[in-house]
C-alpha cells in the first residue's frame, strides 16, 4: 500500500532521513516510534507529500507520490495530528465536511456522512453546530479523527493524535482507534513517542533513531531477546520480557495435557502476561483457558517468551 | 454612587445652576453677545432638567428609566434653549442672533454622556429603542420650529445648500482616501506576509508618515504635485491638480495606511498555524487556504483597523479645507477666518456626528464578525 525505497530527506544542511526503506501493507496499523528528532514525523509526511524526498521514491497505492497531484493525493489520505488544527470559524459539522466538500460531494451525502461519523466517534449529534472552542480536548480529538475519516480514505496518517489529552481520554481514544481499525480495515500509519501506545495499537512496529530505521516487524518480534538493544530498551523499558509476554496470546502456548479440575480459568483472548499474573496471584503453575481443552503451564509459558 | 454616572451628572448640574454663559444675545452674527445664564435664559425648565438628571443617579433606578430620563433632560435642554432664544430676541432687529454658550454645550455633552453611560447596562434592543427614540425626538424638535431662533439654525438656513454639499464632499474625500489607502496597504501587507523580510522596512515607512504633522503633509503635497504635473502634464488630463481634492486625498490616505497595514498584517498572522497546517494536509490549495481559512480568521482583526481608519479619515479630511479640497473643513476654516462661531460649528458638528456614527457602525460590524464566545 505504501512503500519507501531508499528515501533520504534533507532540511537545510541536516539529514532528517537517510536511506530509509519500508513497506506498509494494506490493512496494517503501522506504528512509527522513536525519540524526538528521529525522523518519524518526516517519514509520515512523505506519504502525502507534505515533505518531498531528496532522493529515493515513495509509492502510495503503487504510484510514485511525486508523480501525483499533491492536493488530490492529500484529499485521498486521512490526516490527524496532535494539535488537531480544527478551523475555529467553522462548526464541528463543517470541519468534518472539509474533504468531502473539496471532493465536491453533494449536500445530502455530506450531511449523511457527518451524521454517521459523529455516531461512529460517539459524539453527540447536537455538537454538530458548535464551534471548536466549545469542545473539550478529547472531543476536539474525536472531531479531528472524524474529519480525517470523512471521505472514507483507505489510508489514515496520524501524527501523535492522542498526545495532548489526559490519560483517561487517551485510553478511550486508543480503544476507539483500535475499534475503527478493526471495523474498517484501513491502512493506518501512526506516529507516537509512547512505546506502550505503539505496542498496544500497532500490528507493525517501526523504530527510528537518528533518521534510520533500527527495527521493523510485528510487535512481539521487535522486543524479542535477539532484537536490537536500543529498540528493546525503548519499547521494553527495564522489563522487555514482560512487555513481550503481554504481546503474545495465551492461546498459542496451550499444552495438550488437561488442566487440573481446580485450576483457575483464563479468558479466551488473554495474553501470556495475563496468564503469568494469574499464576502469581493464585500461587499455581497451571491454568485452564476458557473454551479450550489443554492447559497453560508455567514452564511452556516461559519458554514462549524467549 | 457609580462614578461613571456621578461625574457627568455633576457636570450637567454645574452647567445648569452656575452662572455660566448659556445664551449670548448679540446685535449681529459677528459681534460677541451679552451672556445669559441658564436660569435667566430658560426659566423653570432648568429645574425640571436638573431633576431628570438626578433621577438617573440612584443605584436602584432601572437602567432603562435612568437612560430615558437623561435623554429627556438633553432633549428638554435643547427645546427650552430654542424657546429661550426666541424670547430673548423679541423686539430686536432681524440681524440679531442668540448664540449658544459654553454652559449649554457643557450641559448637553454631560447629559448625553450620562444617557450613554446608563444605556451601557441595557440589552441591545433597549439601546436600539433609546437611539430610535432620541432620533425621533430630535426630528420632531427640528420640525416643530422650536429651535429655529437659535443662531446656529439661522446660520444653517442661510447656508443649507453649502453645508449639504460640503457633507457629501467630505464623505467622498474620506471614502476616496480610504479606498486609496486600502489599495496600497492590502497588497503590501500580503507581500510582507509572504516574505517577512519586507515587514520591517514597510512598517517603518508607514509609521514614519505618522510623524509628519498633518498640516505640513497637506501643504507639502501641493509643491510636490505641482512639480509632478509640470514634469508630466498628461496627468492633468486625468483631473489631477496641485490644489483641490488630490493633495487632500493623498495626504489622508498616507495616514490611513498604517492602521490598515497593521490590521491586515495582524489579521493574516492571526490564523492559527495548526489550522493552516491541517488545511494544507487535507489537500486545500494555497488559494483556497487563503480564501477559506486565512481571510475569515483575519476579518475581525481587519475590521478593528478599518474602524480606526474610517474615523481617522473623517477627521483628517477636514484639513483638506486648507488645500482647496472643500468638504466640512472648508466651513470650519471659513468660520475661523471670520470669527463666526456658528459657521465653525456648522462644519465641526457634522464631522463629530459622522465620526461617531462611523465608529458605532464599524463597531457593530466588528462584533458581528468576531467569533461568538
Amino acid at each position: 500500500m505504501i512503500a519507501f525505497d531508499n528515501v533520504t530527506v534533507q532540511f537545510g544542511g541536516t539529514q532528517a532521513l537517510s536511506g530509509v526503506s519500508l513497506e506498509v501493507r494494506e490493512g496494517e496499523l503501522c506504528a512509527l516510534v522513536g525519540p524526538s528528532g528521529s525522523g518519524k514525523t518526516t517519514l509520515l509526511r512523505l506519504v502525502n507529500r507534505l515533505v518531498a524526498p531528496a532522493s529515493g521514491t515513495v509509492r502510495v497505492r503503487g504510484e510514485d507520490v511525486m508523480r501525483q497531484d499533491a492536493p488530490a493525493l492529500r484529499r485521498s489520505i486521512g490526516y490527524a495530528m496532535q494539535s488537531v488544527g480544527l478551523f475555529p470559524h467553522r462548526t464541528v459539522a463543517e470541519n468534518i465536511a472539509t474533504v468531502p466538500r473539496l471532493l465536491g460531494w453533494d449536500r445530502a451525502r455530506i450531511a449523511e456522512r457527518v451524521h454517521d461519523l459523529l455516531r461512529m466517534l460517539r459524539l453527540d449529534a447536537a455538537m454538530a453546530d458548535r464551534l471548536p472552542r466549545a469542545l473539550s480536548g478529547g472531543q476536539a480529538q474525536r472531531v479531528g479523527l472524524a474529519r480525517a475519516l470523512a471521505a472514507d480514505p483507505d489510508i489514515l496518517l496520524m501524527d501523535e493524535p492522542f498526545g495532548a489529552v489526559d490519560p483517561i481520554t487517551r485510553r478511550e481514544l486508543r480503544a476507539e482507534l483500535r475499534r475503527i481499525h478493526a471495523e474498517t480495515g484501513k491502512t493506518i500509519v501512526l506516529v507516537t513517542h509512547d512505546p506502550e501506545e505503539a505496542l498496544e495499537l500497532g500490528t507493525h512496529i517501526v523504530v527510528l533513531r537518528g533518521g534510520r530505521i533500527v527495527a521493523d516487524g510485528p510487535p512481539a518480534a521487535v522486543v524479542a531477546p535477539g532484537a536490537d538493544a536500543f529498540t528493546r530498551e525503548l519499547l521494553g523499558g527495564a522489563q522487555p520480557g514482560l512487555r513481550r509476554l503481554a504481546l503474545l496470546p495465551a492461546a498459542d502456548a496451550l499444552d495438550p495435557a488437561p488442566a487440573p479440575d481446580d485450576a483457575p480459568v483464563l479468558p479466551r483472548d488473554a495474553s501470556l502476561a495475563d496468564a503469568l499474573s494469574l499464576m502469581a496471584e493464585r500461587g499455581c503453575d497451571s491454568l485452564a483457558l476458557e473454551g479450550a481443552s489443554g492447559s497453560l503451564r508455567a514452564g511452556t509459558l516461559l519458554r514462549q517468551a524467549r | 454612587m457609580n462614578p461613571t454616572l456621578a461625574v457627568p451628572a455633576l457636570v450637567a448640574l454645574a452647567a445648569l445652576l452656575l452662572p455660566l454663559p448659556w445664551l449670548a444675545v448679540a446685535p449681529n452674527r459677528l459681534l460677541p453677545g451679552q451672556p445669559l445664564a441658564a436660569l435667566a435664559a430658560l426659566g423653570w425648565p432648568v429645574v425640571v432638567a436638573a431633576l431628570l438628571v438626578l433621577a438617573a443617579l440612584p443605584r436602584r433606578a432601572p437602567p432603562a428609566a435612568a437612560a430615558f430620563s437623561a435623554l429627556a433632560a438633553a432633549l428638554l435642554l435643547v427645546g427650552a434653549t430654542g424657546l429661550g432664544a426666541g424670547r430673548a430676541l423679541e423686539g430686536m432687529s432681524p440681524a440679531a442672533r442668540a448664540g449658544l454658550g459654553g454652559g449649554f454645550w457643557l450641559a448637553l455633552v454631560a447629559t448625553v454622556v450620562l444617557c450613554v453611560a446608563c444605556a451601557a447596562a441595557l440589552a441591545p434592543t433597549g439601546r436600539a429603542l433609546l437611539g430610535l427614540g432620541g432620533a425621533a425626538a430630535l426630528v420632531l424638535l427640528l420640525a416643530s420650529g422650536l429651535i429655529e431662533p437659535l443662531s446656529l439654525m439661522v446660520e444653517y438656513r442661510a447656508r443649507a445648500d453649502a453645508v449639504q454639499a460640503a457633507l457629501l464632499r467630505h464623505l467622498a474625500l474620506a471614502g476616496g482616501a480610504l479606498v486609496l489607502a486600502l489599495l496600497v496597504a492590502a497588497p503590501l501587507a500580503w507581500a510582507a506576509f509572504r516574505s517577512p523580510r519586507l515587514a520591517g522596512p514597510l512598517g517603518a515607512a508607514f509609521a514614519g508618515v505618522q510623524v509628519v504633522p498633518g498640516l505640513a503633509l497637506f501643504a507639502l503635497l501641493i509643491p510636490i504635485l505641482a512639480a509632478l504635473l509640470a514634469a508630466l502634464p498628461a496627468l492633468r488630463g486625468l483631473g489631477l491638480a496641485a490644489i483641490g481634492p488630490a493633495p487632500a486625498v493623498l495626504a489622508t490616505a498616507a495616514y490611513l495606511t498604517l492602521p490598515l497595514w497593521r490590521s491586515i498584517s495582524g489579521g493574516l498572522a492571526a490564523a492559527d498555524p495548526t489550522a493552516v497546517a491541517a488545511a494544507h494536509a487535507m489537500g486545500m490549495t494555497e488559494a483556497r487556504i487563503t480564501r477559506e481559512v486565512r481571510l475569515p480568521l483575519a476579518l475581525p482583526v481587519f475590521a478593528g483597523g478599518l474602524r480606526v481608519a474610517v474615523v481617522q479619515a473623517i477627521g483628517l479630511v477636514t484639513l483638506g479645507g486648507l488645500v482647496g479640497a472643500g468638504g466640512l473643513g472648508a466651513l470650519v476654516f471659513e468660520g475661523l477666518a471670520q470669527f463666526a462661531t456658528d459657521l465653525m460649528l456648522l462644519g465641526a458638528l457634522p464631522i463629530v456626528g459622522l465620526a461617531l456614527l462611523a465608529d458605532a457602525l464599524a463597531r457593530a460590524a466588528e462584533r458581528r464578525l468576531a467569533l461568538p464566545a
